[in-house]
């Protein structure tokens, strides 16, 4: 059995999870394990075991000790987090007989130098996976790492037809493309892509916000629960959202620009992502300035298709290969 | 003079040149990193080491004949206190870092 450690707030770590496990589940069984408050958007996707996202520090990493305990898995695949977000993997890896695989997102570089986390992934990881090839940083270049295309939760055959994503998205039949308004994140950040919306919709830009929860200032009307956000994008002239690593990913497969604020984060380099994607991510900070520069871009009316590659079919190889 | 602390109070500051760490110092009186709650971060300078780009300049006065002389019994240069392996021991990676637990 695989286990993959998938710990941290928000949605990254957990879709991450579940693009290899979406994958790799074919051959073997596969269990994520995570405390996001969103873990069930993974029901029907992946097996899931969901700790408490409110639980605390001490027995978040308590609960995480006892579940890879239970679970006794024939590999551990890490996501991000070397020596576990609380540091809790730190004493168990040298001890634990399983293959032990990291999945090398793009980390702080003043976390990385304290923690000695160069050092301690090469005493401690049988493999390391860098999901794309701009979050290798700091660990693509170690002997047992190998750089794959991004990973993507869904590969571009499993895409919905145009037609069905028009129905999922209530596209008016005058409305070819809309402004897809991705809000993941913090929930405390859910207010910002609100006021997006609310600029959109002064303009009369057609737009949908995609997110769990509705925020105050985005009609019923535009609101649309519905993952993963991937599924959407041949309907979008142009994507608002975070520069999170799968929004990033997402709208670099799709080759859908971005117009995006980089969230603060303890860990991730946002802007660094979003200056490091070719000239597709518009950083922005403000909600008015976002919306000018979405229906600037949004004039773009090409045709998308699924082309993507799903990097997580090759990591899901090298994983297995040993 | 240092204003009263608070009750378990512990320096929040950061701590050793070599191996950064908490200083966890229940005051900072007499502190000699702080010097008595003065020096916000009182490692600072390490990070200037990297824009640095006179390592080979010494001024002659520095140049000097070294040779080890060791007592009878004492330990010799094989049995030194630590090595740079034990740093991995000693770095903590900081108050901000591994607490949060919603983080990303």
């Amino acid at each position: 059995m695989w286990l993959i450690y998938a710990l941290g707030g928000g949605w990254g770590h957990l879709t991450r999870a579940i693009a290899l496990a979406r994958v790799a589940q074919r051959d073997r069984r596969v269990l994520i394990l995570t405390n996001s408050p969103y873990a069930e958007a993974a029901a029907g996707a992946a097996a899931v075991r969901a700790l408490p996202p409110g639980a605390t520090a001490d027995r978040t990493r308590q609960e995480v000790i006892r579940a890879i305990g239970e679970c006794r898995p024939e590999c551990l695949i890490v996501d991000t987090f070397p020596r576990g977000i609380g540091g809790e993997l730190a004493g168990i890896l040298a001890g634990l007989a399983a293959r032990k695989v990291l999945v090398a997102r793009d980390l702080n570089p003043r976390y990385v130098a304290a923690a000695r986390l160069r050092e301690f992934v090469a005493a401690h990881y049988d493999l390391v996976l860098v999901p794309g090839a701009g979050e290798g940083l700091q660990m693509g270049d170690l002997p047992a790492a190998f750089t794959t295309a991004p990973w993507l939760v869904r590969s571009a055959h499993e895409i919905p037809d145009r037609n069905r994503v028009r129905t999922l998205l209530r596209l008016a039949p005058h409305e070819e493309q809309c402004v897809l308004v991705c809000a993941s994140g913090k929930p405390d950040e859910l207010d910002w892509y609100g006021a997006v919306v609310r600029e959109l919709l002064a303009a009369a830009a057609p737009v949908r916000l995609i997110a769990a929860a509705r925020p105050p200032q985005c009609p019923e009307e535009c609101w649309v629960r519905y993952w993963p956000a991937l599924d959407l994008f041949a309907c979008a002239s142009v994507v608002v959202g975070g520069a999170g690593y799968n929004t990033v990913a997402e709208c670099l497969a799709w080759d859908v620009p971005l117009v995006a604020r980089a969230w603060p984060r303890a860990y991730d380099r946002q802007e660094l992502r979003a200056r490091n994607a070719g000239g597709r991510v518009t950083l922005v900070r403000e909600p008015p300035e976002a919306a000018r520069v979405a229906l600037d871009l949004m004039r773009d009316h090409r045709r998308r298709e699924p082309r993507f590659v799903n990097g997580a079919m090759e990591a899901a190889v090298r994983i297995a290969s040993g | 003079m240092t204003p009263p602390l608070p009750p378990n109070w512990k320096c929040p500051r950061r701590v050793g040149f070599l191996f950064p760490h908490d200083c966890r110092r229940t005051t900072p009186v007499g502190c000699p990193d702080c010097q008595n709650g003065q020096i916000d971060d009182p490692y600072y300078s390490r990070a200037d080491r990297y824009g640095y780009s006179r390592y080979d300049y010494y001024d002659d006065a520095y140049f000097f004949d070294f040779e080890p002389s060791y007592e009878p019994g004492a330990p010799d240069a094989g049995s030194m206190d630590f090595t740079e392996a034990d740093g991995a021991d000693l770095v903590e990676p900081g108050g901000q870092f591994e607490n949060d637990m919603t983080e990303s």
